[in-house]
């Protein structure tokens, strides 16, 4: 068995896709496993080198012969929270060229299923954190956004707050991968890896908002009905877990 | 009375707020806009919650009322103008500032404007127009807005606010007319139906023409609509709307809803659910809600609640109100003049194939798709998902749960390439003492003489185990 090793990143899993795929070993020969896991005996094990260009090489070639819209069902299952989704991306792609566009609506195929429920999870998450992500005023005028997502999402809100909030100057800040998406108003956002100092001194500054945060959380208390009072059905509709980041909450 | 101005912000966001709470409203859905350079905001046609208060309910809109003071006497109220509250009032800019700051902060989907009456009925609603005027024009608000139109308003400012607005609902408070006389003394049906019918044309006039002119339309979901012209339901549906061009307003684009409160007056469930199938098929409603009534005011023409507001009830109303907009469900069906009110113990799907056994068990891999939604446990999601999987091979149980079906109630009435999940009898009570769980046994025996057979303990509780070895051995052993 030969094993692929790859990044956390979603062009490392295009890479090691590519890899897996060229070796020509045969699908059955080959894994995809993240770096870092536990080695096992009777396998040999490779690094897979990250290039743009064996990156683009995959996704054109999902994007030309197959479809943009299972492009972005693959994109999303990269941005998972799962350890093993490069490899469930590959058994997935082998189905995907065998049978065309349609394998999305296969679900009673495994490897197909698999992927869905990444995109599943992941698109659930990403329709909680569009509304329950709270923004607040720096210094400088700049809002500052701080999640914490179980999957890599911050790409796909950004798109979203780009859209929305397009005449202003924002940080969306992902607590857990110390990543950022930083938009310029006006102009368009970039991804940036902040685990510098600068970077982290930045955005650990308070944020000089008693004001608003006062008023939503004072609407907040008053917007419930006393007599409807019914915690079990706030916690399914808002786990507990985002509510550390949530102004209302603090 | 005296309005209260000098207040500061924070206190008028108290009292306007906890004023509004009783409005159930708080969907930001139905019109998918994308952003715009220049302006703030867009909308997203799912709607988006943005926080859920101690109550479960969605906060999606600054929900408020532009003031609190009334001149009406709606007995069910609390504002209503007998009440000792404190009284104030937003200014215009209060309410923009308000919306647009915790807009920017994503603490909101977009504004809730609802009112009481101050003065006139119109001198209001103008005031609302101002608002909404400054909001989107001065502001460049391009979010979500939400209005409430007040029984009675000239045509001449639901016209001008529908072109403002999102969404605009007059509220129809109780179903029947006779109610309304007795509770709401100030209002009237026609009052209410008056600006329901104009806003409802309006809509249709621009969607001709759009379709005349030829504009592009996009697809923003699939739900039911059951319009009046259109009477053959098609559920899941695509639902498309005439795209927006930059500086163009539409009229009322994520179209109109109402509310009704339940429990208020005597009227039944089937009542209920006839007058929202009537509005969904006359008015073109989007959605009605169903607000359990919470008695605020100690008013002897209002009923005592002593177990609290009638939330089961309001739940199963929610449940038959899917039914009827996305399963291809009418209101007959779900219920009679013999059975007027919902099984408290079954949801109405699950009462609905009770009672229609005769066209069960289905066949997962050969039913039709509207075949396939009237399954208890299946929905319009998992439905769509086995029509399209199954294309491609044979499904079986274990794949079906995968695409989320409740196998718990759907067990009884599917079947895989003609298999049942478990051995079952196709039995009314059999399925229903099975759906019921063990603890509601009792109550639904004590509530529902008359719909099912009475429960015996000897047939429903199976009591009688088989006789085992041991008990042999001891009986033998004389050690019972």
């Amino acid at each position: 068995m030969q094993v692929f090793l790859c990044g956390e990143e979603v062009d490392d899993i295009w890479c090691s896709i590519y890899d897996a795929w060229m070796s020509r070993l045969g699908h059955a020969n080959v894994r995809i496993e993240p770096a870092g896991c536990d080695p096992e005996l009777f396998c040999e094990y490779r690094l897979v080198a990250t290039t743009p260009e064996k990156a683009a090489k995959v996704t054109d070639s999902i994007r030309q012969k197959l479809s943009e819209e299972l492009y972005e069902f693959a994109y999303k299952a990269a941005l998972s929270q799962e350890r093993y989704r490069a490899d469930r991306i590959y058994r997935f792609l082998i189905y995907a060229f065998h049978y065309g566009t349609r394998v999305v609506t296969m679900l009673q195929i495994p490897a197909v299923y698999e992927v869905f429920r990444m995109d599943r999870n992941l698109g659930k998450e990403y329709d909680h954190m569009r509304g329950f992500t709270r923004f607040s005023r720096m210094e400088e005028g700049i809002l500052l956004g701080k999640i914490g997502p179980k999957n890599d999402i911050t790409v796909l809100l950004a798109a979203h707050f780009a859209d929305r909030l397009s005449g202003e100057n924002w940080i969306l800040y992902d607590c857990n991968r110390k990543k950022a998406a930083v938009h310029r108003a006006g102009a368009g956002w970039v991804m940036v890896q902040t685990d510098t100092k600068e970077w982290q001194d930045r955005l650990q500054k308070a944020t000089d908002e008693a004001e608003y945060e006062e008023l939503w959380r004072a609407f907040h208390t008053s917007i419930a009905i006393k007599e409807r009072t019914n915690p079990r059905c706030q916690m399914n509709m808002l786990p507990l877990r985002f509510r550390p980041y949530m102004t209302e909450f603090q | 009375m005296l309005i209260q101005e000098a207040m500061g912000i924070q206190d008028k966001l108290k009292i306007l707020s906890d004023a509004a709470k009783y409005d159930v409203a708080c969907t930001s859905s139905g019109v998918a806009r994308g952003g715009e350079k220049g302006t703030v905001g867009n909308t997203v046609a799912a709607g988006i919650c943005h926080s859920f208060s101690a109550d479960g309910r969605c906060i999606s809109l600054l929900k408020i009322l532009f003031t609190n003071q009334c001149i009406y006497d709606c007995k069910y109220c609390v504002n209503r103008c007998s009440n000792d509250v404190v009284r104030t009032a937003f200014t215009p800019d209060e309410v923009c500032t308000l919306t647009m700051e915790f807009y920017r902060r994503n603490y909101i989907e977009g504004l809730f404007l609802s009112s009481g009456i101050l003065y006139t009925v119109n001198y209001t609603m103008e005031l609302i127009c101002q608002t909404l005027h400054k909001l989107r024009e001065e502001h460049h608000f391009n979010g979500y807005i939400h209005v409430k139109g007040i029984p009675g308003t000239a045509p001449e400012l639901i016209e001008r606010i529908g072109f403002l607005a999102d969404r605009m609902s007059v509220n129809l408070e109780l179903p029947t007319a006779q109610g309304l006389r007795e509770l709401a003394p100030g209002k009237t049906r026609e009052k209410i139906l008056g600006p329901m019918r104009q806003v409802q044309r309006g809509i249709a006039a621009q969607n001709q023409k759009y379709l005349e002119t030829g504009s592009r339309f996009q697809r923003i979901g699939t739900y039911s609509p059951t319009g009046s012209n259109d009477p053959l339901q098609h559920p899941g549906r695509s639902v498309w709307q005439p795209q927006q061009g930059a500086g163009r307003r539409n009229f009322v684009p994520a179209g109109q809803s109402t509310q009704m409160i339940v429990g208020a007056t005597p009227e039944s469930d089937y009542q209920m659910i006839q007058v929202a199938e009537a509005l969904y098929q006359n008015y073109d409603l989007k959605r009605v809600f169903y607000s359990a009534f919470v008695r605020v005011n100690d008013d002897s023409l209002l009923p005592a609640l002593p177990g609290g507001p009638p939330l089961l009830r309001e739940h199963r109303l929610y449940q038959a109100d899917w039914l009827l907009r996305f399963y291809g469900f009418q209101a007959m069906e779900l219920l009679s003049a013999d059975q007027p009110n919902f099984n408290t113990l079954i949801d109405p799907k699950c009462d609905w194939a009770l009672r229609h056994l005769e066209q069960f068990p289905v066949e997962i891999n050969r039913a039709d798709y509207y075949t396939l939604l009237r399954v208890p446990g299946l929905g319009v999601t998992s439905a769509k998902r086995i029509v399209a999987a199954r294309r491609s091979g044979i499904l079986d149980f274990p794949d079906i749960k995968k695409m989320g079906v409740v196998l718990k109630r759907a067990a009884y009435f599917i079947t895989c390439s003609g298999k049942t999940m478990v051995p079952f009898r196709l039995d009314q009570n059999y399925i229903t003492s099975q759906l019921i769980g063990d603890e509601h046994k009792k109550v639904w025996d004590i509530e529902n003489h008359s719909s099912y057979r009475q429960l015996s303990l000897f047939d429903d509780y199976h009591t009688l185990a088989p006789v085992t070895r041991e008990d042999r051995l001891s009986a033998v052993l004389g050690a019972l």
